[in-house]
């Protein structure tokens, strides 16, 4: 009898299909559910970026699709990369069922076309139900860029055309490029092939086990180099101490089955003591045909520290800055002593209603005692002066007054030291008088608000001298400036007219460089909105992919055991090993497992998030964005992500392995 | 050392209850090697299951050594058969991922034996079961035979009181069968091991020197061997293995 005499036709076949699609959903939920997420997440961050309200949030916000679609290739590609792993891992854990179909005299077609349908089945179901969640998801990330920018949230549930049309279009292109690798595989392989397909493992690399012995020594080596090199700090040692690490993940989790065993053969008490047979053992069985994939899964979670921790960064850099220059509703510095251009004023005039302004100059001290005293401190500091920046106590009053801080008082004989929060401790403890011509002036207090003091355009680079007014007369300017508290908040085309100006003098003079620096409260707001937005929502995208990819190969891993185990603790059972201690040899071996690849990551993530904060400019990491904060939060969401694969692999291990 | 009182096991639900063990009594001497046998569906399996705490009896008792282990809480079951039971199953059951070294020393190490003389017990015992030049392999590289001495090594390593086999020879050849029958019969007869030996196979019940016959979860009859050859014990196994195939009536 015969298939065709039999009546397979393609009804049979699609419910065959359907039936094994369901049981695959079943079996690899876990993969199911990552799929679910990951339609969705395209769907949500697409919708940020074809949204025209978003985009007309900010001048800067129209660079925001780009960046997402950028990221979105990124992404499909590692979501690519999981599903043509899963289902591979699928088709070899099947291969005897498949090639059972073809025993019984299906054709090879008939059996790829099996396989394309109930995998296309279930990348359908999760991509209907991943869009459904991604348009929750979507109006949750809107929440986010709205408070951004400080608008008010009102829900608006649609599904957004275009972010529809890109997320099939980029589901298609994950499933075909995987299921076709699969159809050619089942199509070129014997019925035998497929019978003891499920045999194949991973090839085993390094052959003899002396060169694996030596291949682990060496990497371990490698490992504690390459984590050195990293903490020295230096850009090209941080280079090098990252290619030590991954060619110490590769060299580790290629040889670890082999070092191991040598370790625990040496020293038997050890083997023997507890659970540690057990559990070694389990491990090393199962790594030694990962070797390959555990290194990549490094390298993924790597990446998925690195996109959190850089993402982070972004973030409290432009809100550091932000913070920092939106202290006045209007500033215009320029560097040099030239005068504030008229035209500016002119414009302010015509177009800006300002309640209260200032014209004012920086002037240079008589030398630069208090920037060696910063620098003998130790503290982040680079010079733009020759001198220390010195400004007169009435402009300052005046500010404080436009920047809406309370007033403060300077004592006759006395000066007083504003400066970024970051040097305010240093500083207090700064007893030396300072000289201006006849005039010697003892200390008097030190004040840290924000202050527009990044630059060498705003109130003194880090910290200005403010001193009695009749103390600077005749001193040298550093430079001239303009503050202002207006009516209403500077609005995006009133800083463009500005902005006009600015490259119309810079067109115009060109010896010396013409450079002026504008800051509105409005504008560095927006931003800073922007900029977050464009950078931290691409950086968590990926992190997300790459950090769901991982954990999910691993759990699909650890849970196809789940028979292996099952019989493992059987017997265990038998030999009168009691409950709690299976339970606990279970979340050990579990959580060495996961830990293996997870804990490399950090000896590069954490030294590349630290060195990236503080390359930023001194001041601005700091509170929620200091880096060991940052550090910390991308640990944090890093474990959070991980743990709930944990978990889910624990207690569905658990279930099966250890039932009640 | 082991009385089994009058014990029953049923299995299924309210409506379709399998009797598979009906008021079983028999007592074992230390040092003793008994086989049970019937036919498949007997009980036999039960029965061993049932002495060696992995399934629970529905009455009855059974003691070893005093104590009666039907009443034992689930810990203390299974330090009871950690400490005092050995296990050899049809299948070897020996842990794929574990060197033969390690899984003889798997049942030391649950029992929380000083590690540093595992290696030195396990030797030990190797040698009397002349397995030492296959420690260091795993169990795919070695026969069958030589997993089923493994087995032994490791179901008597941490002294346990009582060897519990259930067809044992059941997936080896005859050489190999036969190897480690007399294996077992060292074991009994040097180290004084008692054995309890679950078979329906007449051969190899013939090496034990009582032999326990089930039918239909009852106890159908007992042959001792006294001082008979194994040769003549063995035919009268396949006498009463002949009427076992007839009604329980002919014999009693």
């Amino acid at each position: 009898m015969c298939w065709h005499c039999w009546g397979v036709t393609s009804v049979t076949l699609s419910k065959l299909s359907l039936r094994n699609a369901q049981r695959q959903a079943k079996d690899y939920l876990v993969y199911f559910v990552t799929i679910v997420l990951a339609a969705a997440l395209l769907y949500a961050f697409n919708g940020l970026a074809v949204s025209q309200e978003l985009r007309a949030l900010s001048r800067a916000m129209t660079q925001l699709p780009t960046a997402i679609v950028f990221t979105s290739i990124v992404v499909v590609c590692i979501f690519g990369w999981l599903v043509a792993y899963a289902t591979r891992f699928m088709l070899t854990r099947r291969s005897r069922e498949l090639g059972t179909y073809l025993l019984i005299g299906l054709e090879h077609k008939q059996v790829a076309r099996l396989f394309f349908l109930e995998n296309l089945a279930v990348g359908g179901c999760a991509l209907v139900l991943g869009i459904l969640l991604g348009s929750l998801l979507y109006q949750g990330l809107r929440a986010i860029v709205l408070a951004l920018f400080g608008l008010p949230y009102q829900l608006s549930l649609s599904l957004a055309p275009k972010a529809l049309g890109l997320t099939v279009l980029y589901f298609a292109c994950i499933y075909l490029y995987a299921l076709g690798r699969s159809r050619r595989r089942i199509r070129k392989m014997k019925i035998h092939d497929l019978i003891y397909f499920d045999r194949q493992n991973e090839g085993v690399v390094v052959q003899t086990k002396g060169k694996r012995r030596g291949l682990f020594a060496f990497s371990i080596v490698l490992g504690i180099v390459g984590t050195c090199l990293i903490m020295a700090g230096s850009l090209p040692l941080g280079i090098l101490g990252a290619g030590c690490i991954i060619v110490f993940l590769f060299g580790f989790f290629l040889s670890f089955t082999s070092g191991v065993p040598a370790f625990f053969d040496k020293r038997p008490e050890r083997k023997y003591r507890g659970q540690t047979l057990l559990i070694f053992r389990t491990l090393t069985a199962k790594l030694a045909t990962m070797g390959v994939i555990m290194a990549i899964l490094a390298l993924i979670f790597t990446g998925t520290l690195i996109s959190e921790g850089t993402g982070m960064v972004f973030r409290g850099l432009f809100e550091g800055r932000a913070a920092e220059n939106a202290c006045f509703d209007l500033y215009i510095g320029t560097t040099d002593d030239v005068p504030l251009s008229q035209n500016y004023l002119d414009y302010i005039q015509e177009n800006i209603p300002v309640e209260q302004d200032l014209l004012y100059s920086i002037y240079q001290g008589e030398n630069d005692q208090l920037m060696d005293y910063v620098e003998d401190g130790g503290e982040d500091y680079y010079r733009y002066f020759d001198q220390d920046p010195v400004m007169r106590f009435r402009d300052y009053a005046a500010l404080r007054a436009i920047a809406g801080y309370p007033p403060v008082e300077l004592k006759p004989g006395e000066y007083l030291i504003h400066c970024r929060a970051y040097l305010g401790k240093h500083l207090s403890s700064y007893t030396q008088p300072i000289t201006l011509g006849d005039t010697t002036l003892s200390p008097g207090g030190v004040y840290t608000e924000h202050f527009l003091q990044n630059y060498d355009t705003g109130n003194g680079q880090r910290y200005v001298l403010v001193v009695p007014d009749e103390a600077v007369v005749g001193r040298p300017v550093f430079h001239n400036a303009y503050a202002a508290k207006t009516v209403q908040p500077v609005t995006e085309p009133q800083f463009s007219g500005l902005y006009q100006i600015y490259e119309t003098l810079e067109e115009q003079i060109k010896d010396p460089r013409y450079y002026d620096e504008i800051h509105t409260k409005a504008q560095e707001a927006a931003d800073a909105a922007a900029l977050t937005a464009m950078t931290v929502f691409p950086f968590y995208f990926l992190a997300l992919a790459l950090s769901m990819t991982a954990a999910t190969i691993l759990t699909i891993q650890q849970l196809s055991e789940s028979e292996h185990y099952r019989r493992q603790f059987d017997l265990l059972r038998k030999l009168g090993m009691d409950r709690g201690e299976m339970s606990k040899a279970l979340g050990t071996q579990l959580g060495i497992y996961y830990a293996l690849p997870a804990v490399p990551p950090l000896f590069i993530g954490i030294p590349f998030i630290l060195n990236l904060a503080n390359a930023t400019e001194p001041g601005v990491m700091v509170g929620l964005s200091s880096p060991p904060a940052i550090v910390a939060i991308a640990l944090v969401l890093f474990f959070l992500i991980y743990s709930i694969y944990i978990l889910l692999a624990y207690t569905s291990l658990k279930r099966n392995v250890l039932p009640d | 050392m082991l009385q089994v009182k009058n014990i029953e096991k049923y299995y299924g639900s309210k409506n379709n209850v399998t009797k598979a063990l009906d008021g079983v009594s028999f007592q074992v001497e230390r040092g003793e090697f008994i086989a049970i046998m019937g036919a498949s569906g007997s009980g036999k399996t039960t029965l061993l299951n049932c002495i060696s705490t992995i399934d629970t009896v529905s009455a009855g008792q059974i003691f070893l050594d005093g104590v009666d282990i039907s009443e034992l809480p689930a810990k203390a079951l299974a330090r009871f058969r950690r400490e005092r039971l050995g296990f050899v199953f049809q299948d070897f059951n020996l842990l794929d991922t574990l060197t033969i070294e390690e899984n003889i020393g798997l049942a030391l190490s649950l029992n929380h034996t000083d590690p540093a003389k595992v290696g030195v017990q396990v030797r030990g015992v190797a040698k009397k079961l002349d397995i030492l030049d296959i420690l260091p392999k795993f169990p795919y590289q070695v026969s069958g035979g030589q997993k089923q001495r493994a087995a032994c090594a490791r179901a008597m390593v941490a002294g346990q009181s009582l060897l519990l086999a259930d067809e044992p020879t059941g997936a080896l050849d005859s050489k190999a069968s036969k190897n480690l029958l007399e294996i077992m019969t060292k074991l009994n007869r040097d180290l004084g091991a008692t054995i309890l030996m679950v078979t329906h196979d007449a051969y190899s019940a013939s090496y034990a020197k009582r032999v326990l016959f089930l039918k239909d979860g009852r106890l159908f009859n007992e042959l001792l061997r006294g001082e008979r050859g194994r040769p003549v014990f063995y035919h009268e196994i396949l006498d009463v293995l002949a009427l076992l195939g007839g009604d329980v009536s002919d014999v009693i």
